[in-house]
């Protein structure tokens, strides 16, 4: 693969059986119903998807509800495995599709630092030289042995953030990232993004149109009836404000 | 290959599972120990006055022999079930985040041999109270077992954790299987108790076939079966190989069936 490519879709499709009536996974349907196939209901979340994803880009995925945004990144991500065509990464990719991954509301604040810190990629040693720097700037030094269940949502946002910030990898996917805090947790998201800005490639998804005509480098459209466009951030960001 | 940071991980699995057991308890910590302990008092106190003498052993024999059994049983249970669940429990963070899937199950299986390793010590304790003298190569053999035994279920679990993603009802089906298993390895009474013609459900079930052996080397000394536990061993690795190919390859697909 192309040293300057930091992602790479190459015509991938998804598809979901899902169940219209609910899934089947206890052994009682199967034995009460053993000749009745389930009835699915095809769907379609991605259909021959291809683009690439430049060294340092910043690249943002738009496009209504149920057009395939979500299983993009998941597939991105390594979760979800396409049915036909490859994805290719070039480096670390850490997926950040929801903030706060793995916290536990019984833990203290710091044992969540190493829990979460860990599960995206950081070493204890790491962690232990961040540790401080975490919670100055999450603003929550006094609250470090506290139960995250005792934290005001907005605290465990501001702390999972801070760990996010020092994560190592060249590749992000960041899912929405933006939806949960306030203003203020917006402001400094947007710090981070100027931050990054041409040091990491980010494939980025959100509805926050204005956010993303700003800190993109190109936008990709996806469409309910599964065609795309991929473009300048102004022109693609337009265009999709006049389709609704 | 494994990086530093999936170290750092299956740590910090083990110790989250560790610590959520005893969270909020004023004991914390030492309900590990106290928990069996007193556990196996009970169970002592009630068998050795119900049975008296038992076979061709002294009761203080009968103790160590009632714990020994337990011990190989408990473990056998918790590996398996846990090994089992592994990962539907972290179903959440298997869709959020692309980590190793197999540091999940590893992470199982080691609480289970933690709490192996104490139990044993208890029973260790317990017995070295009672004056029974244990040798060397006795409890090296039983190492010897246990570690048979993990590899073994660390190999099951390869399948079994994947299997429940798609039929749930294998947690209920591996809850009676393992509560027949109990009574079909001879745990509370030696062998000989059962009638001759039922007794090839003890001689064909491995765990029995542990249990039996684990009992002679604490007990007697004798190192019974030697040929029955490096089988064992070798279908173990067997196990773990094969599991681990099935595994690495439906993993991938288990995210879209939670």
């Amino acid at each position: 693969m192309n040293e300057n490519i930091a992602i790479k879709v190459n015509n991938v499709s998804k598809q979901f059986k899902v169940p219209v009536k609910g899934q089947r996974n206890t052994l009682q349907e199967r034995f009460l119903t053993p000749f009745h196939k389930t009835e699915h209901r095809e769907f379609n979340a991605l259909k021959n998807l291809s683009f690439e994803v430049k060294k340092g880009e910043f690249f943002s995925v738009i496009g209504p509800n149920g057009a395939g945004k979500s299983t993009l990144l998941k597939i991105v991500s390594g979760i979800y495995v396409p049915d036909e065509g490859e994805v290719l990464v070039n480096g670390d990719l850490v997926p950040f599709l929801e903030l706060g991954v793995g916290f536990n509301p019984d833990l203290s604040a710091r044992e969540n630092v190493y829990l979460n810190g860990t599960i995206l990629g950081l070493t204890k040693k790491e962690l232990d030289e961040y540790i401080d720097g975490i919670f100055d700037f999450a603003e929550l030094r006094d609250f470090a042995d506290m139960s995250i269940k005792n934290f005001s949502s907005g605290m465990a946002v501001r702390l999972a953030f801070s760990i996010a910030i020092r994560v190592k990898s060249d590749v992000l996917v960041l899912d929405e990232v933006l939806a949960v805090g306030d203003a203020e947790f917006q402001r400094k998201c947007y710090a981070y993004f100027d931050k990054i800005r041409g040091q990491k490639s980010i494939l980025y998804v959100s509805h926050a149109l204005d956010s993303v005509q700003k800190y993109s480098d190109r936008v990709l459209w996806l469409k309910e009836d599964k065609t795309y466009e991929i473009g300048e951030p102004e022109k693609i960001v337009n265009a999709y404000r006049n389709a609704n | 290959m494994l990086s530093k940071n999936d170290i750092d991980l299956y740590k910090q699995f083990v110790k989250t599972i560790f610590k959520m057991r005893y969270k909020g308890s004023i004991l914390g910590f030492l309900w590990v120990l106290l928990k069996p302990f007193f556990m196996f008092i009970i169970l002592f106190v009630v068998f050795s006055s119900v049975s008296g003498q038992v076979g061709n052993l002294t009761s203080k024999q009968y103790a160590v022999y009632l714990l020994s059994g337990l011990v190989i049983y408990t473990f056998f249970n918790e590996g398996i079930t846990w090994g089992m669940g592994s990962i539907m429990e972290r179903a959440n963070l298997i869709l959020k985040i692309n980590f190793k899937r197999d540091i999940v199950v590893i992470s199982a299986l080691t609480m289970a041999l933690i709490n192996f390793c104490i139990n044993l010590m208890i029973v260790g304790v317990i017995g070295t109270v009672l004056d029974i003298q244990f040798s060397v190569i006795g409890v090296s053999y039983i190492l010897l077992i246990g570690l048979v035994m993990f590899l073994g279920m660390y190999g099951i679990s390869f399948f079994t954790s994947i299997w429940m993603v798609y039929v749930r009802d294998l947690a209920h089906i591996a809850e009676l299987g393992l509560q027949l298993m109990f009574y079909a390895s001879a745990v509370f009474f030696p062998i000989e108790l059962i009638p001759e013609r039922y007794r090839f459900v003890v001689e064909y079930n491995p765990i029995a076939i542990y249990i039996q052996t684990v009992r002679e080397a604490l007990t007697h000394k004798n190192i019974i079966n030697l040929d029955f536990i490096l089988i064992s061993l070798a279908v173990a690795i067997v196990l773990v190989l094969v599991g681990r190919l099935y595994f690495k390859h439906s993993v991938k697909r288990v995210a879209e069936h939670f």
